[in-house]
């Protein structure tokens, strides 16, 4: 009989709800847009908050746009008519993304975007329905732009319990507030470089910088940082910074810079996007830093940019004496002593042409340098310093770059012939010509440096790059320019001679030098067994090139041979894949780190685990680590917050958290026994099963809450 | 060592993205700094350079006809309003079409005339400028971007047109006119009270842009 009158009752209720007009209402669909106000719930309860949203469905490549347009455009704006005492917070953004319009910065939504807002009905809401009205304004472009609008009407009917909407409507919404920024976990402060450039620090110590890429700032506002410019972030250890660059604003240093972290982390089971919004307070106290991080910095000596520029030069000048370089340019000062007058003249353009066609080859280079890194990323390269598979791979090039030195093994020289028809060609274009020749003629012997120099431009910022690379250029051109303008100074040159040959042979105790530093790097960063790897990997390089230098006619024992060092070399790479299991330095003192925050979970061991799945309650597994962003934000939007906590309380689930900042060993053995690579990992075992249930490594409040309930449903 | 080739194929792909990326380099026009100059020749087939407009104040606005923005100012009559009266005190108010060939808001000579005529619109010129080079050095990055050049070809404003961004031409009595302010107070030998505001309309369509 109740169950009767339950029936009647909800029928009336929903009855005026069937009979208005409003739901057709509240989808406009315009050329470009398909605009709909949504509702979380199908029914309101008085003086319980609810939530809407307006859901915009662009036509690809059309894009609408966030609170702070960027350079151009127009955020979505939505006039709301409430009845009394109802209101309606702003419209609560999801994390943008950066559209470059020919250059010019939008901030806004392609695809599917919900814009969320909270309505508050009051306690004493009167009658039997709700409407809510919204006129909204939106502009939407693609090369064009045009904007639009639309009138909605909502009506939802007022119970005295909340009804959630039907379950894909429940998804769009748990889905959307996922793309809203959190608030920032790490403290952020902006510092004035002596440009008068702002640039942002995140004080989020312990990151583990090789798992992070593509971090943008998104200011919350015009004025205070210009849109346009590149931002090259950079993650250490020590936290996240950000150069930008000074906003169009015409107020002195703000109070605070605020806006949108945004950054891809790295996890075990793929590549996830975090945002956190981030109010920055000006800190006088903050030093700009001049120079990138190099790896120098680790040991606490940074190369200063001029001395790198000094390196440069004198590198380009070595090049010189290389024993393919060195005797040609004996033989064109020669040459000129004897040379008249007249044709001195001629022979200084000739060294001026040569000159710019060496720098423009390295100018070139530089280009390329610049347009890798950039078709790689915006992270800036410094971070990969901290990489142990870097540092691994720079110290096996030091060390090939110095076997090639010592003469164990040349670079094919089928290059030179190119340069062969350049004696022959005159004139000034000939010149510039034989300067960019030269810089290709002369690489069987200066690969090795020039892979060394562009390794090391690549780390730098791009101004720095370029210089470096025309610094160098400048050196290798310096001699025959000196020549062309003072052939007397050809008596003052060397024979070529055995000479050379020693000098080059000599120079590959410095690269061992730096092979030998680069593995010491290594071992800060691996610990001990760093070594092992490194020089076993060394090993079976030399090796390689030991079994590729008999150089005979094409046979079988040749391919045999170059079978076997195929594999030597791949299992000197795989020394590679194993550095990355290795507990980094800091791991020494093995234990939980200071990051993780246990309040209102115990500590997991192999042991409380067993027991309690034994003991047939629900348990909750929660692996861990300071560094690790997105279980950071899976605790902040779906395992601390309030339902979430109810659901566990509730069901009587017992929670346990794992930290595996150190690489805990009794969890890195678990992880494997499941076949996961890392964390975040999230297990669940229902009341009284055996085997967990592994969730997903993006969580949400409504599904921590379904996961929890739904077995504990199915249990009575 | 075969990386010399990779190092050869590099070069052409650097330069063909220098050549795709010339608005990595677009600078922004500095306050208080010489306005970056310009030669460029109107509607009429008249040249103009801003070196010798020296002695007069130049208002740049840069235009894209078929750009809403553009619209909510033209249909309301208030950038005409604000030309005609800029014009009246010796400003000279130069309007910038720099759409690209292709690019919506790129006329012709005979189209930028007709504009200006169904408008009744009254700049000192139109400004053809179909290679965005007015609008790249002065770091235009909408339409209607606004600048002041003051008598001693000082940048002395940038920005919108005025203070809300929308397209809603009922928002125009509400809004404050910056640029008419700025000249106001330029006028009277002030120091403009907003030198610098969010400049607000449709992506300038850059050469080479989608």
């Amino acid at each position: 009989m109740s169950r009767f009158l339950a029936f009647l009752v909800s029928l009336l209720v929903a009855l005026p709800v069937l009979t208005l007009p409003a739901a057709a209402q509240s989808v406009v669909t315009t050329d470009n847009v398909r605009a709909e106000l949504l509702s979380e719930v199908s029914q309101v309860k008085p003086g319980e908050p609810f939530w809407v949203a307006l859901r915009e469905t662009m036509k690809p490549h059309w894009h609408t746009y966030w609170k702070n347009p960027g350079d151009a455009g127009q955020p979505t704006d939505i006039t709301w008519k409430l009845p009394t005492g109802v209101t309606a917070d702003p419209i609560v953004w999801p994390t943008p993304t950066k559209i470059d319009v020919g250059g010019v910065i939008n901030y806004g939504f392609e695809g599917d975007v919900l814009l969320l807002v909270k309505i508050t009905p009051p306690a004493n809401l009167a009658g039997q329905t709700l409407a809510l009205a919204a006129d909204a304004n939106w502009l939407v472009c693609s090369d064009v732009c045009i904007p639009e609008e639309g009138k909605f009407n909502l009506t939802l009917p007022v119970g005295t319990a909340v009804t959630p909407a039907d379950s894909a409507t429940r998804t769009l919404f748990d889905t959307a507030r996922r793309q809203v920024p959190t608030d920032s976990p790490w403290p952020a402060r902006f510092g004035v470089a002596k440009s008068g450039d702002p640039f942002l620090v995140v004080d989020a110590k312990g990151l583990k910088p090789e798992t992070i890429r593509d971090v943008y700032f998104f200011p919350a506002e015009w004025g205070a940082v210009a849109n346009m410019a590149k931002q090259t972030a950079r993650v250490t250890a020590e936290g996240i910074r950000i150069p930008l660059k000074k906003g169009d604003a015409k107020a002195a240093t703000p109070q605070q810079i605020a806006g949108t972290l945004q950054l891809l982390e790295k996890t075990g089971d793929g590549e996830h996007r975090q945002a956190f919004d981030i109010t920055a307070p000006f800190d006088s106290k903050l030093v700009a830093d001049a120079s990138p991080i190099t790896a120098a910095d680790d040991t606490g000596e940074a190369l200063s940019f001029w001395t790198a520029l000094g390196f440069a030069l004198l590198g380009g000048l070595i090049l010189n004496l290389m024993p393919c370089v060195f005797p040609v340019l004996a033989m064109k000062a020669a040459s000129f002593v004897r040379l008249s007058g007249q044709a001195r003249g001629e022979i200084r353009r000739d060294g001026i042409a040569y000159t710019a066609g060496v720098l423009v080859s390295f100018a070139l280079m530089a280009g390329a340098v610049l347009a890798i890194r950039a078709s790689v990323g915006e992270v800036s390269w410094g971070f990969q310093f901290q990489s142990p598979v870097f540092s691994l791979l720079v110290a096996y090039l030091f060390f090939v770059v110095g076997l090639n030195l010592s003469g164990v093994f040349e670079v094919s020289g089928r290059l030179a012939g190119l340069g062969q028809g350049l004696a022959g060609r005159s004139g000034i274009a000939g010149s510039f010509f034989t300067g960019v020749l030269a810089v290709v003629v002369a690489t069987p012997c200066t690969a090795p440096f020039m892979a060394a120099a562009l390794g090391f431009a690549l780390s730098q910022p791009a101004p720095q790059t370029i210089a470096v690379l025309l610094a160098m250029g400048l050196g290798l051109a310096l001699p025959y320019l000196a020549l062309t303008f003072t052939p007397a100074l050809q008596r003052m040159m060397p024979r070529p001679g055995v000479w050379m040959d020693r000098l080059r042979q000599f120079l590959a105790f410095p690269m061992y030098a730096s092979a030998v530093w680069m593995i010491w790097v290594l071992t800060q960063q691996t610990g001990a067994d760093g070594v092992l790897y490194a020089l076993g990997g060394m090993i079976l390089i030399a090796f390689a090139i030991w079994l590729l230098r008999f150089a005979t006619a094409a046979s079988p024992a040749l391919w045999l041979r170059r079978g076997i060092a195929a594999v030597a070399v791949l299992l000197a790479f795989g020394a590679a894949w194993k550095l990355e299991d290795q507990p980094a330095a800091a791991s020494a003192s093995s234990g939980p780190s200071a990051g993780v925050n246990f309040e209102g979970w115990e500590r997991f061991s192999r042991a409380r685990l067993d027991e309690a799945v034994a003991s047939r309650k629900p348990v909750f597994v929660d692996f861990t680590a300071a560094w690790c962003i997105t279980c950071l934000v899976n605790e902040r939007v779906a395992l601390e917050t309030a339902d979430t906590r109810r659901a566990f309380e509730r069901t009587g689930t017992v929670k346990l958290k794992g930290d595996w900042t150190n690489r805990d060993p009794e969890i890195t053995a678990l992880l494997k026994e499941l076949g996961r690579a890392g964390v975040p990992l999230y297990l669940y075992w229902p009341a009284g099963a055996e085997r967990p249930t592994i969730l997903p490594q993006i969580l949400t409040e409504a599904s921590m809450v379904a996961t929890l309930t739904s077995s504990h449903q199915a249990q009575r | 060592m075969s990386n010399v080739v990779v190092h050869r194929r590099s070069l052409l792909l650097a330069s063909a993205a220098f050549s795709l990326a010339p608005m990595a380099a677009r600078a922004a026009s500095d306050l208080g700094k010489a306005a970056p100059p310009f030669v460029a020749t109107d509607s009429n087939g008249k040249s103009w350079s801003l070196a010798t407009l020296r002695g007069k104040v130049v208002v740049l606005e840069t235009t894209n006809h078929e750009c809403p923005y553009v619209g909510k100012h033209y249909r309301s009559g208030n950038m005409q309003a604000q030309q005609r009266e800029a014009a009246a005190e010796g400003v000279v108010w130069l309007t910038v079409a720099s759409s690209a060939p292709g690019k919506q808001g790129y006329v012709t000579a005979a189209q930028a005339n007709e504009i200006v005529a169904t408008h009744h619109a009254a700049p000192a010129a139109v400004l053809l400028d179909p290679e965005s080079r007015i609008a790249h050095d002065y770091g235009a990055t909408v339409t209607p971007h606004m600048y002041i050049v003051d008598a001693s070809g000082v940048l002395v404003y940038k920005g919108g047109i005025d203070s809300i961004a929308t397209a809603d031409r009922d928002d125009i009595p509400r809004a404050k006119q910056y640029v008419r302010a700025a000249l106001t107070e330029l006028q009277a030998g002030k120091p403009i009270t907003d030198a610098s505001t969010r400049p607000y309309g449709c992506n300038l369509k850059y050469p080479g842009s989608a």
